[in-house]
C-alpha cells in the first residue's frame, strides 16, 4: 500500500467493506464444510444475540431452512429477552426450532447451589430472591487497571455491593459458570447426531483473539463460519442479512449472570469499535500514525492497550489450543 | 524493604512459573517474563493481602504496582504504613 493511501485509511470502512462478498464466501464455506463432513444440515444454538442470528441466516440462505435446526437453550439466570429474540429469528427465517431449558442439567450438578454458596462467602447478605449478580472487570481504556474480577450485587437495578474475588473463588466460579455453555453444547450434539447434522459454532474473530469462548462449550463446534470476522463485521453482515434491529441493537453478552452483563463489562473493557480497530491494526501491522488518526487515542495509550491485548492473547492460548498429540513415529 | 523483596521472590519461586535457579531484577516484568499470568496475579494479590494484612484499593491495581518486584515492594510499603 502506498504511504499516502495508507495514511488516509479508515479502518472501520475497511472492516465494513466488501460485506456482500464476505457473506458469499461464508455461505460457500458452510456448504463445503457440511458436505465435507457428509452431514445433511446444521444445528445452531440460537442465543438471541447477533452472532448466532447471522450464522443462522447464512446457514438458511445456503442450506435451505429445512436443513437448519435452531435450539433455544435458556437457564434460570438467562435474560427473558434472549429466548424471545432467539425464537423470533427462528420463526422469521422459517427454521424448525426447539426450546430445551438447561437448568435441570445445571441443577443436577448443583451449579446454582454452589454458586450461591460462593457468592454468600463474599456477601453474607446475598439473597438470590432480591439480589442479582454479575462479574465485571474494571474499564481498561480510561482507568488502565489490571484484569482483576469483581463481583457485583445488584438490588432494584442499583449496585449495592462490590468485592474483589479471591483467586480460588474466581477459579471455582468460572468452572461453575462454564458448565452452562458446555451443557448447551451437549444438547446441540444430542440433536445434531439424531438428525445427522453438524453443529455450527458462532464464535467471531474478536472472541477468538481474546479467548472469549468456553473450551469444549460454545467453542466445541464442527464449523466456525464467523471466526475470521471481527465483531464489527458480524454487525455489518447482520444488516446485510436483515437481522431484526432489536438483535442488532442489543448489547452483546454471554448472558450467564442474573444481572445482564455485557461483553464490554467483562471481556472487552473498551468499546468494540476501539477494540476491533486495534485488533485489525495488529493483524495488518498498521503504523501508529494510522491507529492514532482512526481511534483518536494517544500513541502512549495505543501502545499500552496493545500490550494489554497481547497479554490477553497469551493468557488465552490454552483456550484456543487443540489437544497436542505426541506423534510417536516422527 | 529488602525483607519484602525477599518474601515476594520466595513466594514467586514457590508459586509461579519462575525458575528456582533464576534471579529477578527489581524492574523485570513479571508478565513479560512469563513469571505470572492473570490467575497468578490474583494469587499474588491474595498472598500480599494476607501476609501484610492490607487491603489493596481498586485504584492501586495497576500494572505499575504489580508488574515488577520494585513496583510491588513500593506499593506494599505505602499501604503497610
Amino acid at each position: 500500500m502506498q504511504v499516502a493511501e495508507e495514511l488516509s485509511m479508515n479502518i472501520i470502512e475497511e472492516l465494513n467493506g466488501n460485506i456482500e462478498n464476505i457473506a458469499l464466501k461464508l455461505r460457500g464455506f458452510i456448504r463445503d464444510q457440511v458436505k465435507g463432513f457428509k452431514k445433511k444440515g446444521v444445528v445452531i444454538g440460537v442465543s438471541g444475540g447477533i452472532d448466532s442470528a447471522v450464522a443462522l441466516a447464512l446457514c438458511v440462505q445456503e442450506l435451505g431452512k429445512e436443513n437448519v435446526y435452531g435450539l433455544i437453550l435458556p437457564e434460570e439466570e438467562s435474560s427473558p429477552s434472549s429466548k424471545i429474540l432467539g425464537t423470533e429469528i427462528c420463526k422469521s427465517l422459517g427454521v424448525s426450532y426447539e426450546e430445551v431449558p438447561i437448568s435441570p442439567i445445571l441443577k443436577s450438578l448443583n451449579i446454582y447451589d454452589q454458586k450461591e454458596q460462593l457468592i454468600k462467602r463474599n456477601f453474607p447478605e446475598y439473597d438470590p430472591k432480591i439480589h442479582k449478580t454479575s462479574l465485571v472487570l474494571p474499564d481498561f481504556l480510561n482507568q488502565g487497571l489490571l484484569n482483576v474480577p469483581y463481583i457485583r450485587l445488584i438490588k432494584d437495578g442499583e449496585t449495592v455491593a462490590r468485592c474483589r474475588l479471591r483467586a480460588n473463588d474466581y477459579l471455582e466460579l468460572i468452572g461453575l459458570q462454564n458448565v452452562k455453555q458446555r451443557s448447551r453444547m451437549i444438547v446441540q450434539y444430542m440433536h445434531a447426531e439424531k438428525l445427522n447434522y453438524a453443529v455450527c459454532g458462532t464464535t467471531n474473530k474478536t472472541e477468538l483473539a481474546l479467548g472469549q469462548f468456553v473450551k469444549y462449550g460454545d467453542g466445541g463446534a464442527d464449523l466456525e463460519p464467523l471466526a475470521d470476522c471481527y465483531k464489527i463485521q458480524v454487525y455489518s453482515l447482520g444488516k446485510l442479512l436483515n437481522v431484526n434491529e432489536e438483535i442488532i441493537k442489543r448489547p452483546p453478552s454471554a448472558d450467564t449472570w442474573s444481572n445482564y452483563t455485557t461483553d464490554e463489562e467483562f471481556y472487552w473493557r473498551m468499546p468494540i469499535q476501539i477494540l476491533d480497530q486495534l485488533l485489525y491494526a495488529q493483524e495488518h501491522q498498521l503504523p501508529l500514525q494510522i491507529i492514532e488518526k482512526n481511534t483518536g487515542m494517544s500513541r502512549e495509550k495505543i501502545e499500552k492497550t496493545q500490550r494489554h491485548i497481547n497479554r490477553i492473547r497469551d493468557a488465552t492460548e490454552y483456550v484456543r489450543a487443540v489437544p497436542p498429540i505426541c506423534y510417536i513415529n516422527r | 524493604m529488602e525483607q519484602i523483596k525477599n518474601d515476594i521472590v520466595n513466594y514467586l519461586k514457590a508459586n509461579s512459573f519462575m525458575d528456582n535457579n533464576s534471579s529477578l531484577e527489581d524492574d523485570d516484568s513479571l508478565t513479560q517474563n512469563g513469571i505470572i499470568d492473570s490467575i497468578g496475579l490474583l494469587e499474588l494479590m491474595d498472598y500480599i493481602c494476607e501476609k501484610y494484612s492490607i487491603e489493596i484499593p481498586e485504584d492501586m491495581l495497576t500494572p505499575e504496582n504489580f508488574d515488577s518486584l520494585q513496583g510491588i515492594t513500593n506499593m506494599i510499603t505505602k499501604l503497610a504504613k
